[in-house]
């Protein structure tokens, strides 16, 4: 019995997929749970397991974007024949994306040959008059040598008959040879897609300076102590004070969800991770029962496993409140770009030492300052007031934490 | 209009030089009497006498070397080297002194020297007389290389080549010599460094040089009663090359073939396909195809020589393969 292989649902809210390749041949044999092809969504690249074993004996969709429920291949046993039916498996309906247009009916272009690596075979004028229509190479059939697609068989391809809702407009700007100019991956995508939804939430910012004395003497204790394992930080220490303050005020540890707002028993701590071509936010799950060198061993092993693109989906999903930090850049303050639904990050900056009055006498002190941005439709100024009050004194007298 | 074959064109543009300007003369191994191997030089010796049609001992070494000499005491002499491939035996000359002298000086010595040679196959000449060593040459900086294919070319382009303060090599092919065209009453310079299209076309560009301009052009014919248009491009100068005429042509066909009569395996044509893909990469539709002799010394036996020289059936071949129909 042939089993299909469909794109599967690997986290909330993802929709689509795009292939990058495929790690098996057809007519290769599979094992169960043997990567079988590399899959690059809105938040991370990754392998994707057989979820079955026999010949591999069909690939659908050699690469590009596939939306979550489609059939891309057939396992099946050596001889047998498959027929590959072009409908999405019935996937589950979202109604917030209710309005976006249904995806172009896929049965009505032929499944083109393989090439066997997973590489379609397109000449580069091909390429380029495809990348400025919008027509997926893999829907196209080439009749160039070798099965190679050749202009003419993307001139003959109509692109999408549903119109994509604004769709830029395909004409090439003028662009200087000087110019470099970088395509957007995946992630610069999800990048730019996720914080222009970020900019429609109306936000406002708090901000607090706290007094870092005794934070940092409980983290050189720390470092003492913990000295053989992943060395705690400043901010693994910041991440366990803010998931004490957040279970103090539930209603700043929520998702914002349309008609509700979900208030959630773990403080799940999303940590922003600069990596080379964009950011990621892995999280780090219930941190307010973790200690801080737990905490810390987790966001070492987030922060390597980012930095090499090794992230799961699991690693990224499931975040009820996220901190930024830029205080190793010299930042000593910035408004942070919220993370939907979310509904309150927080902006971390540089410790510097500053003057301040203490006891009517002025004194050098190491300084820190936080700015949290929340979503004023969730969350109000004096919730958000409190929750980072109680950041301010745990940082400054760790032992209220408790 | 004249009408004139590439061999006469050749001593016009040479006797033309001479009559206007003492400076420019011939030299050469029997260019006087006998008028060189290939007649080129007929009669100048009459016009012009021994001081100025020079015959020179059997060393191409030593002839390139004297040329080289006058050419940086002001002269403007025109070498004669017999065969392309006893231009292997002057290289030491050309490479390492005609070409380096301006660049080494600081540009206070020119060396305006013009070395014409000829080879080509054809005639089963074997493997010694027939080498088309073009690719030697453009890969030398400092030098420019020239590479004719009609009367009207050969004419302007050695005069430009006469008159340039650099030293060039310019190849000519035997078997053009008696290719016979009208040329213009009064000769016009042409630029080195500018490409010919030869015949405009929409579906294939044709970058051919020397001989097999002319296949190219037969193949295009051919092409034509299979319905394809084929453009073909000489670049006539291979450096400095016209290198925006060939991407614009590529660009506007979409497909491109390069052919010449040497050997294809890192031949001239490898240095247009590089400069093609990489101008015209996002234009392409097909791989650009090479038509060149196979990689052997040529064979002395017509009928081998024949099947390792390319003619106008490898080239419509290579023009079929571009629109994939094999």
């Amino acid at each position: 019995m042939a089993t299909e292989v469909r794109l599967p649902r690997l986290g909330q809210g993802m929709e689509s997929g795009t292939i990058v390749k495929w790690l098996k041949s057809e007519g290769d044999q599979v094992e169960k749970g043997e990567p079988l092809y590399e899959l690059d969504t809105d938040k991370v690249t990754q392998e994707v397991e057989a979820d079955a074993s026999g010949v591999l004996l069909k690939i659908a969709v050699p690469e590009g974007e596939v939306e979550v429920g489609r059939t891309i291949g057939v396992i099946g046993e050596q001889g047998e024949t498959v027929e590959v039916s072009a409908e999405p498996a019935a996937p589950a309906p979202e109604p917030q994306r209710a309005e976006r247009a249904a995806p172009p009916e896929p049965a009505a272009t032929p499944i083109r040959e393989s090439s066997g690596n997973g590489r379609i075979k397109a000449s580069p004028l091909a390429r380029r008059i495809a990348r400025e229509r919008g027509i997926e190479l893999s829907a196209v059939a080439g009749t160039g040598p070798e099965g190679r697609v050749v202009a003419e068989d993307v001139e003959r391809a109509t692109a999408p008959s549903v119109p994509q809702p604004a769709a830029p407009t395909p004409t090439p700007l003028p662009v200087s040879q000087d110019v470099e100019v970088v395509q957007l991956n995946s992630m610069r995508k999800t990048i730019a897609r996720r914080l222009t939804e970020a900019w429609e939430a109306p936000v406002f910012q708090l901000g607090i300076t706290v007094d870092m004395v005794r934070a940092l003497q409980v983290r050189q204790r720390l470092v003492e102590i913990h000295g053989d394992g992943a060395k705690p930080t400043i901010s693994d220490l910041l991440t366990k004070v803010c998931a004490a303050a957040l279970m103090r005020n539930r209603a700043v540890n929520a998702l914002y969800k349309g008609d509700a707002v979900e208030l959630w028993p773990t403080a799940n701590i999303g940590i922003a991770v600069a990596v080379p071509n964009g950011l990621v936010v892995p999280v780090i799950q219930s941190c307010e029962r973790k200690t801080i060198a737990e905490i810390a061993a987790v966001r070492a092993d987030l922060v390597e496993r980012a930095r090499g693109g090794s992230l799961r989906q699991g690693d990224l999903d499931g975040g009820t409140f996220t901190i930024s930090n830029l205080g190793m850049f010299g930042i000593e303050r910035f408004i942070a770009v919220l993370n939907p639904p979310q509904t309150a990050i927080l902006a971390v900056g540089s410790t510097e030492e500053k003057p301040v009055v203490v006891d009517g006498e002025v004194v050098v002190r190491p300084r820190l300052e936080l700015t949290l941005t929340c979503d004023h439709r969730a969350i109000d100024g004096a919730t958000g007031a409190r929750f980072l009050g109680d950041v301010k004194t745990f940082i400054e007298e760790p032992g209220l934490a408790l | 209009m004249p009408e004139l074959s590439f061999r006469e064109a050749v001593r016009d543009a040479l006797s033309r030089a001479m009559r206007q300007d003492d400076d420019v003369f011939i030299m050469g191994e029997d260019i006087a009497e006998m008028g060189g191997s290939m007649g080129v030089t007929l009669g100048m010796l009459e016009e012009f006498g021994p001081e100025r049609v020079r015959n020179t001992p059997i060393s191409e070494m030593a002839l390139a070397g004297a040329a080289i000499g006058a050419a940086m005491q002001g002269m403007r002499p025109v070498a004669e080297i017999m065969y392309e491939d006893f231009l292997t035996l002057a290289t030491e000359q050309i490479v390492n002194q005609a070409a380096k002298h301006r660049y080494m000086s600081g540009g206070q010595v020119t060396v305006p020297v013009t070395f014409r040679t000829q080879g080509g196959a054809g005639w089963s000449p074997g493997a010694q007389h027939a080498q088309q060593l073009e690719a030697w040459f453009v890969h030398i900086p400092g030098l420019k290389v020239v590479f004719p294919s009609t009367p009207t070319d050969v004419r302007g382009l050695l005069w430009s080549s006469i008159y340039d303060d650099n030293p060039v090599v310019f190849f000519e092919h035997r078997t053009l010599y008696g290719l016979k065209e009208e040329v213009p009453e009064e000769l016009e310079p042409i630029p080195l460094g500018q490409a010919r299209v030869h015949r405009a076309g929409e579906d294939v560009t044709v970058i051919a040089t020397g001989r097999l301009v002319h296949e190219a052009l037969a193949a295009a014919e051919g092409a034509e009663q299979e319905g394809l248009s084929v453009e073909v491009v000489d670049p006539r100068t291979l450096q400095p090359l016209d290198e925006d005429a060939l991407i614009s042509s590529v660009k506007k066909t979409n497909r491109c073939v390069v052919a010449h009569e040497a050997v294809t395996r890192m031949g001239f044509g490898a240095e247009i396909a590089a400069i093609v893909q990489y101008g015209a990469f996002d234009w392409l539709d097909a791989p650009i195809e090479r038509v060149g002799s196979k990689f052997t010394p040529l064979p002395f036996a017509p009928i081998m020589e024949d099947w390792v020289v390319p003619d106008a059936g490898d080239v419509l071949d290579a023009v079929r393969r571009t629109v994939g129909r094999t």
